[in-house]
């Protein structure tokens, strides 16, 4: 695959109910974006943007944002997915050769819609939707039951993965105030109420507003517009079967057959090793587990047993991941760029040292039914 | 943030409806349902049956025709997953109340779950493997609501 | 980068105003079945990736492409969502090509599919909804929304063709007949093809013009029907292409660009202020699609074209616009019938979008079709032999134009 570069990034600070228009949200990203990288409008070959209407609450809700996200007049499109999922757009944009500088962004703001109640219209409407007993809330307890169960990992490893992301989160200035919480015991994650048992309230990542964009660009051009463009050396996206009953929700095949994909790509033979930091979207703590078994982090139901802290042996969501905050289509797109910080130096107080090669991850769809994995490496 | 005051707001209600076409094969599972009968269909490669019917196999990529490869199935399962919650969520909003647990039941003969309340059990008496039966509502509609949940054989 | 991308095959379910007899998810698996009966040495399991997009407000439905993942054949496939108002299938159609394009590995067949089910819906609401942003202003002032549902009219998709209507008409001055006579020539085009709606081989101008106005100028017989279906694609390379059908339609150029705004209203949307007979959108796109695929002169290279027209005025408008016709010019070339089926450049042999408009899918039919006809396997196959074609979108909220170039020999400019 040849070599596209990341040349620039913003992403707004998360609020749970930001004081914003949305339009002035957008504009600030992408605007945000151009300018680290010191480009202008007219450098702009084409926006990929990602939005929902139904989180918009509007019909066609992207076409209106054309114009705040540097799209006006240019050759754009939008997804209707998670924020990572606009990258890949962006990147086969920029990989076919008809455009050196792809702006990608995407966000949304929950602060204006019931999440849960918008997540409810995914669901199959001539079976499951009318009884809403699948929605997004059940199928957070089906999922973690399935991984314990399966593999007896204790409801206390869980909540350290939320204990972690939640300290780790303090230590990023963009991340959500609410879940900045530095001093988080197991104790505080376990007691902080039923969600779906046994998922904890403490155990979910916090829909919260927010948008963020990244620039693309081909290597050629990368390399002229900043020195340090970040690569994107291998892709992998992939969509698991849509009922619950159909999985093997103690896993995530998707996300094993993407990161197959991307792997491949970026000839990556050996990720435990290899890599030195993962970004990946989890929606729950233990999701995080699981995904970083399916990515060959560990064996099946050892993912617990990886140091993941910032220090650690390789180190998972040190920004905090989207336990520190998940603004709907930005998260996997915050993933992504939060990554790429990692890769140029500038995570401030949660850098991993020496970081070389990273993962970063998006997922849309319940117990992540489509995932998209991106292995990206420093210049 | 600093504090801004509102200017305008309008609050009101739009009602939009939507009635979904459910196609010939769910069509006659729910025909079933109204008489009290789950009835699911078989790919014909790998022999997977699939509760509620549906027109392709997901795995095999294959057509089920539709008028053929109908099994009847009993009204009894297994209990493969359950959590228990207190949040409710409808087409407007969610609220949070008294708990309740649903369970993901595979019904004997078949190759999937279907998602239900556990009725008259206490959480902690849900096991998983444990076996279940429905129990219908009296009058039925042939729509989902017709099984009320699973209760404990 | 990049390589040459082909179309190999495309489908279409059947089109009707209600398709009660299937589910959405089965709807779509009617037009990938046809899709792939057109290319019989494709079966499910060879499709590398897929795309999937449709108008999400109609249905009620969000992102439905996770639903309907079987239905598709697309279990543990790589897959895209991508929606864009009225012009969805023309950007999944795009997406389908960049999908090739970019040269994943072992992404080399693609499936785009593009569908709407529009009668499970309240079609006025989704479309209202739209507009309702600068609506609700009017609620502010103390009208109560539903006195306004008939000025939604004035700000959805015919309250703006009608505005591009009074002043296309005003600049060429031509007459209500012409209009008519665009909607005559695509629905006796609709009856020969299979999958279409409004299928009416008798049609006649004063029938047309004996209906009553919806918005001046547009009459009820204008305007186009609401309907159900879907459109699958199937994208590949160069090589694959040769061993799927007998002449693969290559991509040479592809755009989608818009001159939308963040209000409704400003830059010619329906303003007064701007002419929104102005299009810049369809002229860039052109600009973009054309030069990547080598076409100088559009009106002498372009056998055929597929134009997005939901209502007549913009089938004359959109020729123009995107290079077919000279400014001012396409009512006497309809007239004259350069754009009739054994014309010199005919236009929209299926029907086109005035005889059906799902609207999902009917951006995607327009290079579909387009598609068939260079392949020679068109429902309405024209006589003269089509090397080259377009097929165009209009939708986004109202000034976004996507457009395909296609020809039957591979001729994309590099950069």
């Amino acid at each position: 695959m040849q070599k596209v570069g990341i040349v620039g990034y913003y992403q707004v600070k998360l609020y749970s109910d930001a004081n914003y228009g949305h339009y002035e949200m957008i504009f600030e990203a992408s605007r945000g974006a151009l300018d680290k990288a010191g480009l202008k409008k007219k450098d702009i070959s084409t926006v990929i943007s990602c939005t929902n209407d139904y989180y918009d609450g509007r019909t066609i809700s992207n076409c209106f944002t054309v114009e705040v996200g540097g799209g006006y007049m240019a050759d754009e499109s939008k997804v209707e997915m998670d924020g990572a999922h606009a990258v890949l757009y962006g990147l086969m944009r920029v990989l076919s050769g008809n455009h050196n500088l792809a702006v990608v962004w995407g966000g949304s703001m929950p602060s204006c819609y019931p999440y849960h109640t918008v997540r409810l219209y995914e669901t199959d409407p001539t079976w499951e939707r009318s009884l809403a007993y699948v929605n997004d809330i059940t199928s957070a307890g089906f999922q973690m039951r399935a991984y314990m169960e399966k593999y007896g990992v204790t409801v206390e490893e869980i909540a350290k993965v939320a204990v972690k992301n939640k300290k780790n989160a303090a230590k990023n200035p963009l991340a959500l105030k609410e879940a900045q919480l530095a001093n988080l015991t197991v104790k505080d994650v376990l007691d902080s109420g039923k969600y779906a048992d046994p998922v904890t309230e403490l155990m979910v990542a916090p829909p919260c507003d927010g948008v963020a964009a990244l620039l693309l660009a081909p290597e050629k051009q990368a390399l002229k517009i900043t020195d340090k463009p970040v690569w994107i050396t291998g892709v992998g996206y992939n969509q698991d079967a849509y009922y619950l009953g159909d999985r093997d929700l103690s896993g995530c095949k998707s996300m094993n057959l993407a990161a197959k994909m991307a792997y491949n790509a970026a000839g990556i033979t050996d990720p435990y090793s290899e890599i030195d930091v993962a970004e990946l979207f989890e929606s729950y703590a233990h999701e995080e587990l699981i995904f970083a078994e399916e990515l060959g982090f560990a064996d099946k139901g050892k993912g617990a047993e990886i140091n993941s802290a910032i220090n650690g042996d390789l180190a998972i969501n040190p920004s905090g991941g989207a336990l520190g905050g998940n603004p709907p289509c930005a998260t996997g797109l915050i993933r992504v760029i939060e990554a790429v910080k990692q890769l140029t130096g500038e995570a401030g107080q949660y850098q991993v040292k020496g970081a070389k090669k990273a993962v970063a991850s998006g997922q849309i769809g319940m117990c992540a039914q489509n995932n998209i994995l991106y292995v990206l490496e420093a210049n | 943030m600093s504090e801004e005051k509102v200017i305008v707001a309008n609050k009101g209600l739009i009602r939009a409806d939507f009635a979904f076409w459910v196609g010939q094969y769910l069509d006659k599972f729910y025909n079933g349902l109204e008489n009290k009968k789950i009835r699911g269909n078989k790919c014909p490669k790998c022999g997977d049956v699939f509760v509620p019917p549906r027109k392709i196999c997901g795995k095999c990529n294959v057509v089920i025709p539709l008028e053929e490869n109908w099994v009847d199935l009993p009204e009894t399962g297994t209990i493969m997953n359950f959590t228990t919650t207190p949040y409710r969520v409808n087409d407007r909003s969610s609220r949070k109340t008294k708990d309740w647990t649903i369970g993901m039941i595979q019904i004997d003969g078949s190759n999937t779950s279907i998602i239900y309340r556990l009725l008259n059990m206490e959480p902690e008496d849900v096991k998983i493997g444990m076996k279940v039966k429905i129990e219908w509502n009296e009058s039925t509609k042939g729509d989902p609501s017709d099984i009320k949940g699973f209760t404990k054989v | 980068m990049g390589r040459q991308v082909a179309i190999a095959s495309a489908g279409f379910s059947e089109h009707a105003s209600k398709r009660s007899d299937v589910s959405m998810p089965e709807l779509v698996s009617e037009a990938i079945e046809d899709c792939l009966k057109n290319a019989p040495s494709v079966e499910l399991g060879d499709i590398d990736a897929f795309v999937n997009g449709n108008m999400p407000a109609f249905e009620g439905s969000n992102i439905p492409e996770l639903w309907m993942t079987d239905w598709m054949g697309a279990r543990n496939k790589p897959l895209l969502r991508v929606t864009t108002g009225g012009t969805t299938g023309g950007t999944v159609a795009i997406s389908g090509y960049y999908t090739v394009a970019a040269g994943l590995p072992g992404v080399d067949t693609v499936l785009a599919v593009a569908f709407e089910q529009q009668s499970q819906g309240d079609t006025s609401v989704g479309l209202a909804s739209v507009a309702y942003g600068e609506i609700s202003i009017l609620n502010t002032l103390g009208i109560p929304y539903d006195q306004i549902s008939r000025l939604l009219s004035a700000g959805a998709a015919i309250g703006v063709a009608a505005y591009q209507a009074t002043t296309y008409m005003n600049k060429t001055k031509i007459k209500e007949e012409d209009l008519a006579r665009v909607v005559v020539q695509n629905r006796r085009n609709a009856a020969k093809t299979w999958w279409a709606h409004l299928k009416m081989p008798n049609l006649t101008i004063e029938e047309v013009l004996d209906t009553p106005y919806v918005q001046y100028p547009l009459r009820y017989g204008m305007v186009c029907p609401a309907s159900d279906g879907a459109c699958a694609m199937l994208f590949t390379t160069e090589e694959k292409a040769k061993n799927m059908c007998d002449i693969p339609v290559y991509v040479n150029g592809v755009a989608s660009v818009a001159n939308e705004s963040a209000v409704l209203g400003y830059d010619g949307s329906g303003s007064a202020q701007v002419d929104p007979s102005m299009q810049l959108g369809a002229i860039r796109s052109s600009e973009l699609a054309y030069k990547q695929a080598g076409i100088s002169f559009p009106r002498k290279e372009i056998d055929y074209a597929e134009v997005y027209a939901p209502f007549p005025n913009q089938q004359l408008l959109w020729t123009e616009k995107l290079g077919l016709f000279e400014e001012g010019t396409a009512p006497a070339m309809h007239e004259a019938g350069v754009t009739d089926f054994n014309g010199e450049l005919p236009v929209n042999c299926s029907g086109g979008v005035n005889a059906t408009n799902a609207i999902g899918a009917s951006a995607m039919e327009r290079p579909a079709e387009a598609a068939l006809q260079i392949m020679g396997k068109a429902s309405n196959q024209v006589p003269k032999t089509v090397h080259t074609a377009i097929g165009s979108g209009w939708g986004g909220s109202l000034n976004l134009i996507t457009l395909m170039a296609m020809s039957d020999q591979p001729k994309r400019q590099w950069r």
